[in-house]
């Protein structure tokens, strides 16, 4: 497919972070979470996003059709996101895959997310879906990486005008009570194509 | 881990609220621990029970006996509430618990239509001349007895759901019928319509802090699409105002004696002003921050390159609300402005198209669509829900407002009308 019949959708969360979601996949190998500009070479999608001039970018996922930037610059989402869409563009135009496939990662830290990805596993089965799934909800969990936790809403969860507190007094609080290592709790949902929240917002 | 005197912010929420995203992200760069109140319990309150719990948000005095209750076990040093009705409760629960906020009686106030009329009214700030009529009068004979155009108005309704103006004694009629229609469909339990004067000019929107009971200008927004009914769906907000600065202050001025009469004290207050050859006229004044979306459109400080170095609205409301020290209250120096999408016809929502290509243009920052697919749109005066929000910064309040507007065109809604 051409660069040009790529299309791309941004979908700011707030100043600092942004979601990108392309018609084309980007990843097909779980998510890939990219912290830095070190953790980025080998994947020209990510390292051009890290080059972007001005939007000092923190964090990079990538999962599916799915892009989300975290940037710490004062550049707004208009800018940057011009940039990123080209960067996306070029990146699955090039000949090397977009993405490199996650690395095997020394043993212990392998272990460690590994460890965590278990543990969050059985804490979002037993304990946080059932809960979600009283207002019809899900919660799925996409990966670990460095401790962080990526999750996907889904149902009633998707697109909810409480879906914030949901993540933030209701996921993240469980998991520092009971997986205290998990170090954040990343949302990768695309809130703008539920069809079906749970809670509705009004103006005021 | 927490330090043992990190503050705790009562935030409420009620659950139809556009606000949740933002509150929730500033206690969150604030570092302050947060517990949620709701109407209705989440599902992890149990697992959760320092952070979040059920407030009854439509009695504020039993939602002050359930804070206080909680605040036994979780100690509270602050509390906001977001909107209209969760001003008043926040001032019940800031009251019993000693806290920061308004009085009761100042936020019932503003939260009232015709109350706040009435206090405005006897301390001599410019409001339209209004009257109170119970919906079960027969609107024939109230019809002759009231000047036109006059502007018709549910007392509690948000969004200028149920406002209607009405240029005839027929126009008055029909309006009547409709409010009262309108008042029911809501559930309201006041069953009386405020009828007022319609007031002609250009329509502005004050948005500040009250800091012991002074008023601090956080920003004003031009609105400069007429607001000339017959209803009064809101669309473009934009400032720094265009208005000559003399005759800002005096709109800041007539904002500010607005909230002493009220009452108000501390907190956000959001205020509707109409400017015309008579000066400032007090359209509304309510003691929440600006509604919907639309505090995406502020941000305070100086900006630059670090992550945090901007503001937002609700960070500063809930630095205050927490005695916290507020670095700066100036607005940055672009101009900035949101438009509230207008509902484009009633039916159920497919799809809408040309969003990427309205994010795309110049100065336009961001474009949300918060109607979900499916979703039934209802327009204004019965509905109270805009599908969406569009954000644009740049050098002029003119660039923003045509950036605005260009974007709006570009986007199409795909309705089912059946």
């Amino acid at each position: 497919m051409a660069p040009a019949d790529i299309r791309i959708t941004a979908e700011p969360i707030d100043t600092g972070r942004c979601k990108f979601v392309v018609s084309e996949p980007v990843h097909g190998g779980g998510v890939r979470r990219f912290a830095s500009p070190d953790d980025a070479s080998g994947s020209p999608l990510a390292e051009g996003i890290f080059a972007i001039p001005g939007a000092d970018v923190a964090e990079v996922i990538v999962s599916g059709n799915l892009v989300t930037v975290v940037k710490r610059g004062p550049a707004p989402w208009q800018t940057v996101g011009k940039a990123v869409g080209q960067v996306i563009r070029a990146a699955l135009a090039g000949a090397s895959p977009a993405v490199a496939p996650k690395p095997v990662a020394p043993a212990t830290l392998g272990a460690d997310d590994d460890t965590l990805y278990e543990r969050v596993a059985d804490l979002f089965e037993s304990q946080v879906n059932p809960m979600v799934a009283r207002h019809g909800g899900r919660v799925e969990l996409i990966d670990v990486q460095d401790a962080v936790v990526m999750v996907r809403m889904a149902g009633g969860c998707q697109g909810c005008g409480m879906a914030d507190v949901t993540l933030r007094q209701g996921i993240e609080a469980m998991l520092q009570q009971h997986v205290p290592d998990v170090k954040g709790v990343v949302d990768i949902t695309d809130h703008a194509a539920g069809s079906n929240p749970y809670f509705a917002a009004a103006k005021k | 881990m927490l330090r043992p005197d990190t503050p705790r912010l009562l935030l409420l929420l009620p659950t139809a609220t556009y606000r949740t995203a933002a509150f929730v992200e500033a206690a969150r760069r604030l570092g302050v621990v947060l517990t949620v109140a709701s109407e209705r319990p989440s599902t992890f309150q149990d697992a959760n029970p320092g952070g979040l719990v059920t407030l009854d948000l439509s009695e504020p005095d039993r939602a002050a006996a359930q804070a206080r209750a909680f605040a036994r076990e979780h100690p509270l040093q602050g509390v906001v509430g977001v909107d209209d009705d969760t001003a008043v409760v926040a001032a019940a629960i800031a009251t019993a618990l000693g806290l920061r906020g308004n009085d009761v009686a100042a936020a019932r106030a503003a939260r009232d239509k015709h109350e706040q009329r009435t206090s405005l009214a006897t301390a001599g700030v410019p409001v339209p001349h209004f009257r109170l009529f119970p919906v079960d009068e027969d609107p024939r004979r109230l019809a002759a007895g009231v000047p036109y155009p006059c502007v018709l108005k549910p007392l509690r309704l948000a969004a200028s759901r149920g406002v209607i103006r009405a240029d005839t004694q027929e126009d008055f009629v029909a309006a009547f019928e409709r409010v009262k229609r309108i008042l029911e469909q809501a559930g309201c339990a006041t069953r009386s319509i405020l009828v007022e004067d319609f007031v002609p000019g250009r329509e502005y929107a004050l948005e500040g802090l009250l800091l012991a009971g002074e008023l601090r200008v956080l920003a004003l927004f031009d609105k400069p699409d007429p607001l000339d009914g017959p209803y009064f769906e809101e669309t473009i907000y934009v400032t720094p105002s265009r208005l000559p600065a003399e005759e800002q202050r005096a709109v800041a001025a007539c904002a500010g004696r607005a909230a002493a009469a009220l009452g108000l004290r501390e907190g956000p207050v959001h205020a509707e002003l109409r400017v015309n050859g008579s000066g400032p006229w007090l359209i509304e004044l309510a003691a929440r921050p600006i509604g919907g979306r639309c505090s995406g459109a502020l941000r305070f400080g100086t900006g630059g390159s670090g992550l945090g170095t901007w503001a937002s609205l609700e960070e500063i409301i809930v630095r205050h609300a927490l005695g916290m020290q507020i670095p700066s209250l100036e607005r940055e120096s672009q101009a900035s402005g949101v438009m509230m999408i207008p509902v484009p016809g009633a039916g159920v929502l497919r799809e809408v198209r040309g969003v990427d290509e309205a994010r795309r243009l110049p100065l336009v920052e961001e474009v949300v669509i918060t109607a979900h697919p499916d979703q039934e749109l209802v327009p204004w005066p019965e509905g109270a829900r805009y599908p969406g929000f569009i954000f644009a910064r740049g050098d002029t309040p003119e660039a923003v407002e045509a950036a605005l507007r260009a974007a709006h065109r570009r986007l199409q809604f795909v309705i089912a009308s059946d």
